[in-house]
């Protein structure tokens, strides 16, 4: 890695450090003289618009240069308009927490935050398609079949919680939306997890391993999400953000990494 | 020039593009379908057959302007292979 491409990602562990530090020792003089619950709310929504509309120009990037009748083209935009419904609904939120130091649950972010899922899906289906077409080896069907049923058995696991949990309708809805929606999100990420192992120690592998370490740091933000809110744990709520931020910067990082590949 | 040779070859060259693994594991799947196989030799319509599957799979990772160079850097080193036999 070169020394330009190291401070982006210094940036991004201090970022994560930040939030972790703020998690486990909330009373430390960082986080009460320096700064405050306000402004570590502001940062963290600066650095996940950030990386949010730089992931979103990068993918639309890799669109961009790949020719029209490329199968990952089309993957490439759906993925960047995935990642630009998430940064209108980060937007929806910045205002309350840049100005009021709050996060308003739910909030008209979330209609953006659903809507990206499908694109999001799409855009992983549409990568796993192209790969199979270019007989690339994907699995036998009773491997898939098996998968599929694993993540059910997950998602009973995960979600029976949650949906136990009582509280206002719109509020348990979208606490088991979230980690459902990244549950079906896993299905695709799993096939391509196994064919990012086969790309290690690649330029591609180098852009698979980004992208979806990024997409499951983004399912696993989304299940802490899911369970800090429902069990009243919102003094946890640092590494959610430490989480989103990090799933941010790995995605925006993998297409990054791809459009310098297709540049070079 | 072998089949063996012929995937030895090819993944030296795509291995830093692709991975090791992949580019193997991919070379003997289209290989397969070409009905090339083992120790037998490959003739240069075979080669090509499989250079054109290999570009298209590279296409979606690399683009086609970088995955035509690469499959020409393939072309050379079979061809450098053959000629040091």
């Amino acid at each position: 890695m070169s020394g330009a491409l190291r401070v982006p990602w210094a940036v991004v562990g201090l970022a994560v450090a930040l939030y972790v530090g703020w998690a486990i020792a909330p009373g430390s003089a960082l986080y009460t003289d320096v700064f405050n619950t306000h402004r570590l709310l502001a940062l963290a929504a600066v650095f996940k618009l950030a990386f949010l509309l730089l992931g979103a120009v990068w993918a639309f990037g890799c669109r961009d240069r790949l020719e029209p009748d490329n199968p990952a083209r089309p993957a490439w935009f759906l993925l960047s308009l995935g990642l630009l419904l998430t940064f209108a609904g980060q937007l929806c939120l910045a205002p309350f927490q840049l100005v009021f130091g709050e996060t308003p649950f739910p909030g008209p972010g979330d209609i953006f935050y659903v809507l990206a899922y499908p694109f999001l899906i799409a855009a992983l289906l549409v990568f796993l398609n192209a790969y199979r077409e270019a007989g690339l080896p994907m699995g036998s069907l009773a491997e898939r079949a098996l998968l599929v049923a694993g993540v059910g058995v997950v998602a009973v696991v995960i979600l029976r919680p949650v949906a136990a949990t009582p509280g206002p309708l719109l509020d348990r809805i979208l606490t088991i939306a979230y980690p459902a929606l990244d549950l079906v999100l896993l299905v695709p990420l799993v096939l391509l997890l196994r064919m990012a192992l086969r790309l290690r120690g690649s330029h591609a592998g180098e852009v698979w391993l980004l992208l979806l370490s990024g997409f499951v740091f983004l399912c696993a933000g989304d299940i802490c999400f899911a369970y800090f809110q429902s069990l009243g744990e919102e003094h946890l709520d640092p590494f959610v953000h430490a989480t989103f931020i990090l799933a941010y910067a790995l995605i925006a990082g993998g297409a990054h990494r791809q459009l310098r590949i297709l540049k070079s | 020039m072998t089949t063996r040779e012929t995937v030895d070859a090819v993944v030296k060259v795509l291995g830093p593009y692709i991975g090791d693994t992949m580019a193997r594991s991919a070379t003997e799947a289209h290989c397969q379908k070409l009905g090339i196989a083992g120790g037998a030799s490959v003739s240069p319509e075979q080669i090509e057959s499989l250079l054109g599957k290999l570009g298209g799979g590279l296409n979606i990772f690399l683009g086609r302007e970088k995955s035509a160079s690469a499959i020409t850097e393939v072309r050379q080193a079979i061809t450098a292979r053959e000629a040091a036999r």
